[in-house]
C-alpha cells in the first residue's frame, strides 16, 4: 500500500450483521468485566476487556484492523513511549481531527489489548497501535499496517523467549508474504536481528540509533557466523557479517551526540521531556514513521514534547507524602539504559519474577551495577535478595526491603527519588501513586 | 581435598594474579553467566588474593595459563560455534592438562561432553569431550527453579538452588560422576542426578549466577584451582542466607 500523507481518509472495514452483533456483544460484555477489575483494583481492565471480547467475537482483532490506516510500533524496548511519540505527532497535525486517531495508549499490546482499544473507536480511520513482537505476524498478515516500526530486539524474559531469532524469523516472513503490498518499514540499522528481518520489506527507512548494548547480537542472524564490529569513539560501532551479504545499512535517520540529524543533513535537538539517549533513539525513529504521513520535523517534535509519562513511565508520584519519579525496566538492556538516568541518592530498586517480569533474574548480573557505588540503594520487591547478593558483589552499599510500601517509607529524600522497577512492581506503584 | 589434587594450579600460584578466564562471553553468556567470573574474582579480593578476569571472545587467543576457565548458556548455533574454535585454538585441552579447573554451565556443559544434539531434526553435533557425558534433547524443557544436594568434599551435605532452562537431557558415562542428586526439578533427567565432575571439570545445568546463590560452590572451585585452603569470609553474609532460604522455601512450595 502506498503510504500518503493523513487527508487521505480509510473506512475502517463495515462487518457483516451477525459479526458485528457479536462484536457488540463482546465489547460489552468486556467493558462490564473491565469495570468490574477496575473497581476490583487489578488494572485498567483492558487486558480483561480484550479477553472477553475475542472469546465472544473470536475474529475481533481481525475484523477491527480492516481497513484501517495503521501505523505498528514493535521491538524489544521503547515500544510504548515510540508509540505514543507517533500518536502526539499525528494528534499534532490532524489538529481538529484528531478524533480520527484510535491509539492502545495504555500499552496492552496482545491481540485482544489491540482489539479492546479498537472497539472502543469503531470510527478511527488512522490506528497507531503498540504491537507485541508476537503479534506483528498476524498484524501484518490482516491489518495491512503502512509503515511498521522496528526498535530493537534483545533478550527480554529468559524464561520464555530462549532463541529470539525465532522471533526475528516471523518478522521475516511475514513481511516476505506481505510483499508488495507490505508496510514500509522504520528500521533500526545498528540492530542486526532487525535488519535482517526489514529487508524483506518494499520500502526501509534505516535510522542509526546510537545502541550500545550489543550483548544479544554477537551472531549474524542469516548465516550464524561471528559479527565483526568497528567502534567507533563514542561507544556505538558499526557490524558486519564477514561471511555472507548481511551488512548495516547507511542511515537516513542518524542518533549522535543527542542531536537526531535528518535525511536532509540538518540536525536537530529534540528537546524532549522524558529522558535518556535511549528515548532521542525513540524519537528518532517516530519521526521517521510520521515523515511517511507526511508530517513535518516541526510538527512532529511540538507532539513528542507533549508527551511527559506514557503509560505511567518517568512519571513522578507522591506516595506516603514523599515524591518518587517512577522508571520501569524490564530486561537488561532496559537497565542498562536506565541506571544511568538515576540521580538520588537513596534509590530504589524494584525486583519481581512472576511471568511478566521473566522468572528468571539472572540478568542482573549482565547490568553494571557497579555504577551506583557511593550511593545508597534500597533493594525491594520479592527478589530483593537477588539484587542484594548482586549489589554486594558489586560493592554497593544498600539495604534490603523486600516491601515496596516499607521500602518507599525507608528512601525518603527532601527532592524527589528515584525508583526503578520490573513490571509487577511498576504498576503496583502507579496504583499506590493513583496514577492508575 | 588433599595437596596432591591441587598441585598443578598450586605450582602457578605466587606467580601473579589468578587468571579467571571467560570463554567467549558474546556466544555462551546470555544467562548472566559472567556473574559467575564477578563472584569468583570478588571472594579472592575479600579475602586478599589478587585475581584478573581475562574476556576472551572467537578469534581471539585462548590463554593457556588461567587457573579457573568459564563457560555460559546459549543457543544451538552458538555451541557449535564454540566446540569448532576451541578445538582450533587448543589452549584450554593444553591447560586442563596441567591442572586447571573447568566450570561449565547450562550449553557450556552439554558442549563438555562427546556430543550434543541442536536444532529440531536433533543433528548430532561432537563435543570438547573432556567430560564422559551425552547429551541429546529430552521429552520436555526444564525451564524453572531447581534444588539439588551437593556431598562437599569433606562429605558433608549442603543444598545447590539454582534456575534451569534447557532442552537437553544428559547421560552420565562411567567416567564421569554427579556433582549433586535432584531434589525439585529436572537436572539431566538421568537417574535424579545433576551436573558432573570428571576431574578439575565440572558441568552443572543451573546457569547465570549459580555461584552468586551457592558460595560454597564458589569456594569449592577456588579451592581447586589455587590450591590454597580459603579462611571462611569473615562477618555474616545476611544476603547470601537471604537469598539461599527465600529461593529454596519458593522452590519447594512450588515445583516440588
Amino acid at each position: 500500500m502506498p503510504s500518503d500523507d493523513l487527508r487521505r481518509k480509510a473506512d475502517p472495514a463495515k462487518l457483516s450483521l451477525p459479526h458485528r452483533a457479536r462484536l457488540v456483544a463482546g465489547t460489552v460484555a468486556g467493558d462490564l468485566a473491565a469495570t468490574a477489575s477496575r473497581l476490583l483494583g487489578k488494572g485498567s481492565g483492558a487486558s480483561i476487556r480484550g479477553q472477553i471480547l475475542t472469546r465472544i467475537a473470536p475474529d475481533a482483532f481481525g475484523d477491527l484492523v480492516k481497513g484501517r490506516r495503521i501505523v505498528a510500533v514493535s521491538g524489544t524496548n521503547g515500544k510504548t513511549t515510540t508509540t505514543h511519540f507517533v500518536a502526539s505527532a499525528l494528534r499534532e497535525a490532524l489538529g481538529p481531527d484528531a478524533g480520527r486517531l484510535v491509539h492502545n495508549a495504555d500499552g496492552a499490546n496482545l491481540h485482544y489489548g489491540i482489539a479492546s482499544a479498537l472497539a472502543k473507536a469503531p470510527r478511527a480511520d488512522v490506528a497507531v497501535l503498540e504491537t507485541d513482537e508476537r503479534v506483528v505476524a498476524d498484524l501484518l498478515a490482516k491489518g495491512r499496517p503502512e509503515v511498521l516500526v522496528l526498535l530493537n530486539f534483545s533478550r527480554d524474559q529468559l524464561d520464555r523467549n530462549h532463541e529470539i531469532k525465532f522471533l526475528g524469523r516471523d518478522w521475516r516472513s511475514a513481511l516476505d508474504r506481505a510483499g508488495a503490498d507490505g508496510p514500509v518499514v522504520i528500521a533500526n540499522a545498528d540492530d542486526p536481528l532487525v535488519t535482517w528481518a526489514a529487508e524483506k520489506a518494499p520500502k526501509v527507512v534505516w535510522v542509526s540509533t546510537a545502541t550500545t548494548w550489543n550483548a544479544d547480537a554477537a551472531m549474524c542472524p542469516a548465516c550464524g557466523a561471528m559479527l565483526t564490529r568497528a567502534s567507533a569513539s563514542d561507544g556505538t560501532s558499526t557490524w558486519d557479517c564477514p561471511s555472507c551479504e548481511l551488512t548495516q545499512h547507511d542511515a537516513d535517520y542518524v542518533v549522535r551526540d543527542g542531536f537526531i540529524r535528518l535525511p536532509d543533513g540538518t540536525a536537530i535537538d529534540p528537546q524532549l521531556n522524558v529522558p535518556g539517549v535511549f528515548n532521542i533513539a525513540n524519537a528518532a525513529m517516530a519521526l521517521a514513521a510520521v515523515a511517511e504521513l507526511g508530517v513535518d520535523a516541526e510538527t512532529a517534535l511540538r507532539g513528542f514534547r507533549s508527551v511527559k509519562a506514557p503509560a505511567g513511565r518517568f512519571s513522578v508520584a507522591t506516595i506516603g507524602g514523599s515524591s518518587y519519579r517512577l522508571i520501569l525496566s524490564k530486561n537488561p538492556a532496559g537497565w542498562a539504559e536506565s541506571l544511568p538516568l538515576l540521580t538520588t541518592d537513596p534509590c530504589v530498586l524494584m525486583i519481581d519474577s512472576v511471568a511478566a517480569d521473566g522468572k528468571d533474574v539472572s540478568w542482573l548480573w549482565d547490568v553494571e551495577f557497579e555504577q551506583l557505588r557511593g550511593r545508597r540503594v534500597v533493594a525491594s520487591g520479592p527478589r530483593a535478595y537477588d539484587l542484594a547478593v548482586r549489589l554486594t558483589y558489586a560493592e554497593v552499599e544498600h539495604s534490603v526491603i523486600p516491601d515496596l510500601t516499607e521500602a518507599l517509607g525507608a528512601a525518603t529524600g527532601p527532592g524527589t527519588v528515584d525508583v526503578i522497577a520490573t513490571y509487577t512492581p511498576f504498576q503496583k506503584l502507579l496504583k499506590m501513586g493513583g496514577l492508575r | 581435598m588433599t595437596l596432591r589434587q591441587a598441585q598443578g594450579p598450586a605450582l602457578r600460584d605466587g606467580q601473579g594474579p589468578v587468571k579467571i578466564v571467560v570463554v567467549y562471553q558474546s556466544l555462551l553468556g546470555i544467562y548472566g553467566d559472567q556473574g559467575n567470573a564477578k563472584v569468583l574474582h570478588q571472594r579472592l579480593a575479600w579475602r586478599g588474593i589478587d585475581s584478573e578476569v581475562i574476556f576472551v571472545e572467537p578469534g581471539q587467543r585462548l590463554p593457556a595459563d588461567g587457573a579457573i576457565y568459564l563457560l555460559g548458556g546459549g543457543e544451538d548455533n552458538a555451541q557449535t560455534t564454540a566446540v569448532r574454535e576451541l578445538k582450533a585454538d587448543g589452549a584450554l585441552f593444553s591447560a586442563l592438562a596441567d591442572g586447571a579447573v573447568l566450570f561449565a554451565v547450562c550449553a557450556g556443559y552439554q558442549i563438555c561432553g562427546h556430543t550434543f544434539t541442536i536444532g529440531e531434526n536433533d543433528e548430532v553435533r561432537e563435543g570438547l569431550g573432556v567430560l564422559d557425558v551425552t547429551t541429546r534433547r529430552g521429552s520436555r524443557r526444564a525451564v524453572g527453579e531447581i534444588l539439588t544436594r551437593w556431598t562437599k568434599p569433606d562429605g558433608t551435605q549442603t543444598y545447590l538452588t539454582g534456575f534451569e532452562n534447557h532442552g537437553g537431557f544428559t547421560t552420565l558415562g562411567p567416567d564421569a560422576a554427579p556433582l549433586a542428586r535432584v531434589e525439585v526439578g529436572i537436572g539431566n533427567a538421568d537417574e535424579g542426578t545433576e551436573g558432573a565432575v570428571q576431574g578439575r571439570v565440572i558441568g552443572t545445568y543451573p546457569h547465570g549466577p549459580v555461584l552468586a546463590r551457592n558460595p560454597e560452590l564458589a569456594d569449592h572451585l577456588l579451592h581447586l584451582a589455587t590450591g590454597r585452603v580459603l579462611e571462611p569470609l569473615p562477618g555474616p553474609q545476611p544476603e547470601h542466607d537471604g537469598l539461599r532460604a527465600e529461593r529454596m522455601a519458593f522452590v519447594r512450595r512450588t515445583r516440588a
